[in-house]
């Protein structure tokens, strides 16, 4: 294990199972997750993809097995909010502050915790909220958003603290379909840009287009870990090529 | 008087000798004369008296002051005071707790137009200081009564806490018993508002005594007569009650007797026309007329009293919301936790004994039974503003954590894993996210609390808390001007109610974020 963390991995993981009660979310997965690398995990609902990516910035603490990360060895001794400072989220449900205008939403985090000036995040703040593609909406509070800006703004938030690793958690799930390829845009934007991106997902032309490797994942185990091209025409498992039909029919 | 012999240190043949020498010094010379023995209630050179001042001409407020009332009672307990070379301390309070604040050592005496019942005696020491008898009032128009019997069936008020209530009680076991309908007896906690249901005609009489009625009689110009003065052997005599103790008791005793002797409880009778049964002369306040009396309104609103009064409502209250805020949003947070423990169970008891418990119960339990067990309550220090505060901020706190808890558990979950995924600390997760949302929820339902709050901070007049309405009660039984001084307490109250309804939709606009509707208009 000692030569994984020498080589170019940005993301290694061995055995780590996480249990809610007595439900197994996760049950000893293995894979390497490599700098710039673009992973989409696709499965079933509770197939564990959510808790899986929520253990990479442990607000889902593990409860066993290895988890490294930028060679460091992550475990519940490890100060949270490094790891946070490093791996950047976004949620199905945006998760914006609402008391908070777009603009404190994305300087918050950079004030507080990366210890910036008001001036410095605010200018982070307008250059990530430009590349977002809602440069005039930074005085507005969420609520007078609509669900694609508000993700969009979720974005900028997290981008703002520049991190290496980037997650989202089902981010076009909530969305209309003009709002999902407002949001996929981007994604595929930042995916140019050679930031590390794990994404749970249901689009499928969006895995298709940026994945670099596809996680296929049910009942809390990794079934097949492929490039999209072999995954989408040719599955391996029998699991993957049911879910694939059903994702095909409709 | 044995520990008074034990310092002369004579022989012990020669001591009945000795005390019949001092026996009959004692009678011959005047008081001053001799070095008299002080009681053990007066404590550090002050006697400290509980009364209910609301007893002209025995006790009541002459002026606007109401942490000094006069009469007849305080002029004795000064003459008391001067000859145990004391300071007078006076402690005003409801009644009902004259007796529970004697037990709990509050003062070393009550003197409060008390009369000398053995039911009390069973409990305490009494020393009588005034003859008095008990008297049956209705209006001018009632002719009077042959029989207590004619009371049968009729509406009588008595002040509640008194031994009029426990007399009645006999008569109308009587009446029963004779197969007639027994009196319907209502109670009323200050004297001035049982005058004011005969007044009013809402009863056909009242009970107390005559002393009383011939104050309230120059006061009311005639409205008032005796119906009845019942020969009750019982209830002849205002007493001085303490604390048992055989010296003490004797030592009060020897005092008054000493002050009967020199004239002095004779000049206090004439002061306060005690024994004058003329209607007319000297201190008489102006009656009650039908009409609104808008001078006396204006100079209750205007009056320190009441400005203080309002004061200690108001101080009271927030101080107390304000610790009940503090202490809540911790135990909120604790309980919304999904874990057991320990820590969480017995918060949850705290929670719910102190929302079940009434708030009246728990001030008097804090004032009158907690000294008890622990002396260090019944110092000085321990003031009825500080015992308000204590109980005040528990029973509010109580309410404010389910407040608090419904505010937090209303923000969503989301906000604390998208701020966690931020690497936001857990101090600034609540500070900066989670309690300015909570906040905006528990705003309205807090500001009805503390509303609530201000108007029950007047149940500490129980426990002597001279706040507004106590205030308010003390100044009606020296005027009689109900509706004047209700009135001006009124405005008192919606002046400060209304004040922080305002300052709750100041805040409220704060929170536009909210509102949808709102933010676009505000934006447009």
């Amino acid at each position: 294990m000692q030569h994984e963390i020498t080589t170019n991995s940005m993301i290694s993981v061995r055995g780590m199972s996480k249990l809610f009660g007595k439900f197994v979310a996760l049950d000893r997965v293995d894979f390497d997750i490599s700098r710039g690398e673009k992973i989409v995990v696709l499965g079933p609902s509770g197939s564990g993809k959510s808790t899986l990516i929520r253990t990479l910035n442990q607000i889902e603490p593990h409860d066993s097995g290895t988890l490294i990360i930028d060679g460091k060895l992550i475990n519940a001794k490890t100060d949270p909010i490094q790891l946070r400072c490093m791996v950047g989220m976004v949620f199905q449900n945006y998760n914006l502050f609402p008391h908070l205008s777009v603009l404190e939403n994305c300087i918050l985090a950079p004030m507080r915790v990366r210890r910036m000036t008001r001036m410095e995040a605010t200018a982070l703040a307008r250059r990530y909220l430009e590349q977002v593609g809602i440069p005039d909406q930074a005085d507005k509070y969420p609520i007078q958003l609509s669900g694609g800006q508000q993700q969009r703004v979720a974005i900028a938030r997290a981008l703002c603290m520049q991190p290496e690793v980037m997650l989202f958690d089902e981010p076009t799930a909530a969305l209309d379909p003009e709002a999902i390829v407002g949001v996929v845009g981007i994604m595929d934007e930042l995916a140019e840009q050679g930031i590390t991106t794990v994404c749970v997902t249901h689009e499928m032309a969006f895995s298709r287009r940026i994945a670099d490797r596809i996680v296929f994942m049910d009942q809390g185990k990794i079934v097949e870990i492929t490039p999209p091209e072999t995954f989408f025409t040719a599955p391996q498992s029998e699991r993957a090529q049911n879910f694939l039909n059903q994702m095909l029919r409709y | 008087m044995t520990s008074f012999f034990s310092h002369l240190r004579l022989p012990r043949r020669l001591r009945p000798v000795a005390a019949l020498a001092v026996a009959f010094t004692a009678a011959v010379l005047p008081a001053s004369a001799r070095a008299e023995q002080i009681p053990s209630f007066v404590q550090d050179g002050t006697l400290t008296i509980c009364t209910n001042p609301t007893l002209p001409p025995m006790t009541f407020v002459k002026g606007q002051d109401v942490t000094h009332p006069e009469g007849f009672d305080i002029d004795v307990a000064q003459a008391l005071a001067t000859r145990w070379h004391a300071r007078l301390s006076v402690i005003t309070m409801d009644f009902t707790g004259l007796f529970p604040s004697l037990s709990a050592q509050r003062c070393g005496l009550v003197m409060s137009g008390i009369i000398r019942t053995p039911a009390r005696e069973k409990s305490f020491d009494a020393v009588s200081y005034q003859d008095t008898a008990l008297v049956v009032v209705g209006r001018k128009a009632t002719p009077t009564l042959s029989s207590m019997d004619e009371l049968s069936g009729k509406d009588v008020a008595v002040e509640s806490g008194t031994s009029y209530v426990t007399r009645l009680g006999v008569v109308n076991d009587a009446l029963i018993a004779a197969g007639k309908p027994p009196m319907i007896i209502q109670q009323y906690p200050t004297e001035e508002q049982v005058v004011q249901q005969v007044l009013i005609g809402r009863v056909f009489a009242f009970v107390s005594q005559d002393v009383e009625l011939f104050y309230r009689m120059r006061q009311l110009r005639d409205k008032l007569h005796v119906l009845i003065t019942p020969d009750i052997p019982d209830y002849r005599h205002f007493a001085i009650y303490i604390r048992q103790n055989p010296e003490d008791r004797t030592l009060l005793q020897n005092a008054i007797s000493a002050l009967d002797g020199d004239g002095t409880l004779q000049t206090f009778r004439t002061k306060w026309s005690v024994t004058d049964q003329s209607t007319k002369g000297g201190a008489a306040e102006a009656g009650t007329g039908g009409m609104f009396d808008w001078g006396a309104f204006f100079s209750a609103l205007t009056s320190m009293a009441f400005l203080h009064g309002a004061f200690i409502t108001l101080s009271a209250a927030l101080i107390s919301h304000g610790i009940a805020i503090i202490i809540s949003v911790p135990i909120a947070i604790v309980l919304n936790s999904p874990q057991k423990s320990l820590l969480k169970v017995t918060l949850e008891g705290y929670v719910s004994l102190f929302r079940a418990a009434p708030t009246l119960l728990q001030l008097l339990f804090i004032w009158n039974a907690v000294p008890q067990f622990f002396p260090i309550f019944r110092e000085q220090w321990f003031t009825p503003f500080l015992a308000t505060i204590l109980a005040l901020s528990i029973n509010e706190s109580a309410y404010q954590v389910e407040i608090n808890r419904a505010a937090l558990s209303a923000v969503d979950l989301g906000q604390e894993l998208g701020a966690s995924a931020l690497g936001l600390s857990r101090r600034d997760i609540y500070w900066r996210v989670i309690f300015p949302q909570a906040f905006r929820i528990a705003l309205p339902p807090t500001i009805n609390e503390f509303i609530n709050l201000l108007k029950i901070t007047s149940l500490a007049s129980v426990i002597s808390l001279q706040e507004l309405l106590a205030v308010t009660q003390i100044q009606v039984a020296r005027t009689f001007a109900f509706t004047e001084y209700y009135a001006a307490a009124l405005i008192y109250y919606l002046v400060m109610v209304f004040f922080f309804l305002f300052l709750q939709k100041r805040v409220e606009r704060r929170f536009s974020w909210s509102d949808r509707k709102k933010v676009v208009s505000n934006a447009a």
